[in-house]
């Protein structure tokens, strides 16, 4: 290995780490919006999205960064048909909230975890059903918005599992100076 | 429990870039508000390529998704039987009599001259995707603007109409169903021809809004497309009137939960064109054409030679072939 791989070895795996939670972040919503539906179009498909925002904001905040959720969101937003920047504004309160109360999350465990992962999918559905109502002038229905969040709230667990043995195998080992 | 084992790492820092991503996001929404189609280019872009697995991936995925979507109908399975076959009974009868009729219509619109529909012509698309989110329900369709889909195009199944398309990619269209927050189509609600506008609001059935005060409807009213606006065509099955506590609202004929081959009604009507000179209304009327003035004569234009007039020659009295009567007195 030439002097300049070495020097720019560890650069290339910083930076590869870094993206890590926002490919995560990305893929997730695009898992989670591709137009099929197992159960019949009964259930609307879960904030996938959601999970890695959560879970790197509070473990890794310097990789996800407040841009980071914001483009996640943009990405929902494109992808899930709803009206322009509607969940790109919620994933970002919803990020801001738990930024702002990081210890509080961060010292959840077993179900007080998927209460806080349900505290933030709630702050972040509750916002998007207000923009709607005010961006269309009338009260969408509350019965498909509780199933999303239901949806999502179940999906956590699995997802988190996925996320974190990601976070574990290549962001921890990347970026070890930390 | 995954978080038990989480490690923090040092806070991220100060607020002031949350602050500004509030703000870009907050901006966006109000964008999104002046400009509502302003990621319609990358959403048909992203369902053009997802477009070929997405037709791969729902072959296997139908059986199971119309059985998942038809749950709520496995436990009154017999009564519906029974029901279905007292009505097809019934309309066999209203089939018959309804082809007497559309020959009566037509002889009478034959007599007066009446103006025709126009016709309507159809593509065939198979539904690709479905998404039933909070805010949107959508389906997708393998038909895009090659295969002539337009936004705005009505669909329908085989019962009745679906919904609308409202974005057209290349290979792909995204339909807005009649029971989206986002749908509002002009109806008619026979026996009266009551109109009204059926509004989506995510609920199985949409309601009818804009309903004149004095109209009297019931339920079992029949609804069908107004033809309004001239964006869809007139006499549509749509569904019927079904009376609520607040209102009144339409249960579709159309199960956008089990369709899988639709059709995509063409609707344009022919263009226009301005009339031709000759057929102008004043002319029309036996008028004389308008004719402009000729343009002024400029000064500086160089003089034309004055043409010469040529003296013509005075009319010379016929020559006489009878001799002169003082020829024969020399």
């Amino acid at each position: 290995m030439g002097t300049t791989e070495k020097l720019y070895a560890p650069l290339l795996s910083r930076f590869f780490a870094a993206l890590v939670p926002l490919l995560c972040g990305l893929t997730s919503v695009f898992i989670s919006n591709v137009p099929i539906s197992f159960v019949g179009g009964l259930v609307p498909p879960p904030l996938m999205g959601l999970v890695p925002v959560y879970f790197w904001c509070l473990v890794r905040p310097d990789l996800m960064t407040p841009a980071a959720a914001f483009a996640i969101g943009m990405l929902e937003d494109v992808m899930s048909g709803a009206p322009p920047g509607v969940w790109t504004l919620s994933y970002v309160l919803s990020y801001a909230l738990v930024a702002r109360q990081r210890e509080s999350f961060a010292g959840l465990a077993g179900l007080g975890a998927v209460l806080g992962f349900a505290v933030a999918a709630f702050a972040a559905i509750a916002a998007a059903y207000a923009i709607v109502a005010i961006y269309y002038g009338h009260v969408p229905p509350l019965g498909p918005v509780v199933a999303q969040l239901a949806m999502t709230v179940a999906a956590y667990i699995p997802v988190t599992y996925i996320v974190s043995a990601l976070h574990h195998r290549i962001v921890g080992p990347l970026r070890s100076d930390f | 429990m995954p978080n038990g084992t989480w490690k923090i790492a040092r806070r991220g820092n100060a607020q002031l870039p949350l602050i500004i991503v509030l703000a870009l996001a907050v901006v966006l929404v109000l964008i999104g508000k002046a400009q509502s189609g302003l990621f319609d280019a990358a959403r048909v872009r992203i369902t053009d390529w997802m477009a070929p697995a997405l037709a791969q991936v729902r072959a296997p995925l139908d059986g199971a998704e119309r059985w998942a979507g038809s749950i709520g109908e496995i436990f009154r399975v017999y009564e519906e039987n029974l029901k279905l076959k007292e009505e097809n009974g019934r309309l066999r009868q209203w089939r018959n009599t309804s082809v007497v009729l559309e020959g009566r219509v037509r002889h009478y619109e034959k007599l007066l001259n009446a103006v025709p529909d126009p016709a309507l012509n159809a593509v065939l698309a198979r539904v690709i995707g479905r998404a039933s989110r909070p805010f949107l329900r959508t389906m997708i369709l393998d038909a895009g603007t090659v295969n002539g889909a337009r936004p705005g195009q009505a669909v329908m199944d085989e019962n009745g109409m679906i919904g609308r398309l409202y974005l057209a990619g290349k290979q792909t269209s995204w339909l807005i169903l009649l029971t989206d927050i986002n749908s509002r189509i002009p109806v008619s609600i026979a026996p009266g021809r009551a109109q009204a506008v059926l509004a989506g609001d995510n609920s199985a059935s949409p309601r009818l809004d804009m309903l004149a005060p004095n109209i009297r409807i019931k339920a079992g009213d029949q609804v069908v497309s107004s033809g309004d606006g001239g964006l869809l065509p007139s006499g549509l099955p749509i569904g019927t009137v079904v009376a609520n506590g607040d209102g009144f609202r339409v249960a579709l004929l159309a199960d956008a939960a089990q369709s899988e081959t639709v059709q995509i009604l063409n609707f344009a009507r022919p263009k226009e064109e301005m009339p031709a000179a000759a057929t102008l209304p004043a002319e029309a009327a036996g008028l004389q054409p308008y004719v402009p003035p000729p343009p002024a004569t400029v000064a500086t234009m160089a003089p034309q030679p004055l043409p010469v007039a040529k003296p013509k020659p005075l009319p010379m009295a016929p020559i006489s072939q009878t001799a002169p009567a003082d020829a024969g007195t020399e």
